[in-house]
């Protein structure tokens, strides 16, 4: 293995958060080597030697991770109350956070239709959102969006990778107990109007 | 109610509206206000009658649904700026529909998290640093019995000093209050509540006279009366001779 190589591993293995290429250039001051090829070469040898972790991309960096398949044993041996839980209350605040960031608390409360402080702290105690700043609006409430550790509890490499919301007509698709179609809506009102217009 | 619809399963009133969407397969873009309307209301008294505190959301969603079903009924239909019929219920649908967006995305975040939770990380453990662990020996050393003596003298000196109070119980009997009632009625055996009250000092003298009075009208020895609403109450003595 080059030497490079072996200095990436080590610096995966040490750290519990993800590293991206700004921490590598920092600690190569010369001649930098590519961190996303490395990982790559790093993946290969794991694979071909059948270990049990692999490098995973996320939150913008780098992470090593053991393989799905150990899940069991390694549960078996932490507890499992450092596992993060969120109530489905917090689930679609964040939710609301996630998409529309940067966001007040009176959006999100526009959208829920109900009081969404407590939820807030708690999201902001969990560490997965924080305040961006200040609404230049009237005011000038709070914004939030959310951060890093977010990125890392969902998996995701970057706030682009978030799975696309549905559009409406999609929700109502996938939701026949929700309403018919937009057309029937369409009927409704057409018919509506020309009952007006007589 | 053949079905129990419970507070703590709904996230809000918006969640409370879907739920009734769903249940009764309507169609969002045509919601039956009326119904549902007295269905949400019905829904809110249950809870009311059993004691629970309603959110104001849930009122709030209440008036707007009372709103849109008024508007409804309205003769004159409204009409936006390009003269198009505009249905009452639309801003409540949009409303409805966003609301379903973002818990959809929440369930996909959802399953983002499990799917993740199934791989871990390394945790980063601090070992001691030498050099600070010869700091921690160098102070500990400098430390003798005479020190720890010393801390623990000023920390018996600094607790927070404790004020004792005393508590005077007053001792006042029902028998001696009865006799204090007696006392007061005149000549026609009658006596006003008022009058009684001026008399008396303490809380307690207060709420014991008050059982006495409560004690004489149980054991028939007088008689209330009260002319109207919060008038003065009149104590009349029973002549248990008659």
């Amino acid at each position: 293995m080059d030497n490079n190589l072996k200095i990436i591993e080590a610096l995966l293995f040490a750290t519990p958060d993800p590293i991206n290429q700004v921490v590598i250039n920092k600690i190569f001051p010369k001649n930098p080597p590519d961190l996303k090829k490395m990982v790559l070469s790093l993946n290969t040898i794991y694979k071909e030697q059948s270990h049990s972790f692999q490098i995973i991309p996320i939150s913008g960096g780098f992470q090593l991770v053991s393989l799905e398949e150990f899940e069991h044993y390694i549960r078996l041996m932490l507890s499992n109350s450092d596992k993060l839980t969120l109530s489905s209350a917090a689930m679609d605040t964040l939710s609301i956070i996630a998409y529309k960031q940067p966001i007040s608390r009176y959006e999100i409360e526009a959208i829920r239709g109900v009081d969404s402080s407590g939820v807030i702290k708690t999201l902001l105690n969990k560490k997965l959102i924080a305040i961006k700043g200040r609404d230049s609006g009237p005011g000038r409430p709070l914004l939030y969006h959310t951060s890093k550790a977010f990125l890392e509890y969902f998996g995701l490499n970057h706030l682009s990778d978030l799975p696309k919301l549905k559009e409406v007509n999609e929700i109502l698709e996938s939701d026949t107990t929700l309403g018919q179609q937009i057309e029937a809506f369409n009927d409704i009102s057409k018919s509506e109007n020309d009952s007006n217009n007589k | 109610m053949s079905y129990q619809v419970h507070i703590n399963n709904f996230k809000g009133p918006l969640d409370l509206l879907l739920y009734f969407i769903k249940r009764d397969e309507l169609d969002i873009y045509d919601i039956p206000i009326a119904e549902i309307t007295k269905e949400f209301i019905k829904v809110i008294d249950t809870w009311k009658q059993m004691n629970l505190v309603v959110a104001g959301e849930f009122i709030d969603m209440a008036s707007i649904l009372m709103r849109v079903k008024v508007r409804m009924m309205l003769p004159k239909q409204i009409v936006d700026d390009d003269g198009e019929f505009v249905d009452p219920r639309t801003e409540l649908v949009q409303r409805l529909i966003e609301y379903k967006r973002y818990t959809d995305g929440a369930d996909m975040l959802k399953s983002l998290a499990e799917k993740r939770s199934h791989v871990f990380t390394r945790k980063y453990v601090e070992v001691i640093d030498s050099e600070k662990n010869n700091d921690l020996v160098q102070v500990l050393s400098d430390l003798t019995l005479y020190d720890l003596a010393k801390m623990f003298k000023d920390a018996l000196e600094n607790r927070p000093v404790m004020t004792p109070f005393e508590l005077n119980r007053e001792k006042i009997s029902l028998d001696q209050q009865k006799e204090f009632i007696f006392k007061h009625f005149d000549g026609d055996g009658r006596l006003k509540f008022s009058n009684l009250l001026n008399r008396l000092e303490s809380r307690v003298q207060i709420i014991v006279t008050f059982l006495a009075i409560l004690e004489l009208v149980r054991d028939g020895t007088c008689s209330l009366k009260q002319l109207e609403n919060f008038s003065d109450i009149e104590l009349i003595l029973i002549n248990k001779g008659n």
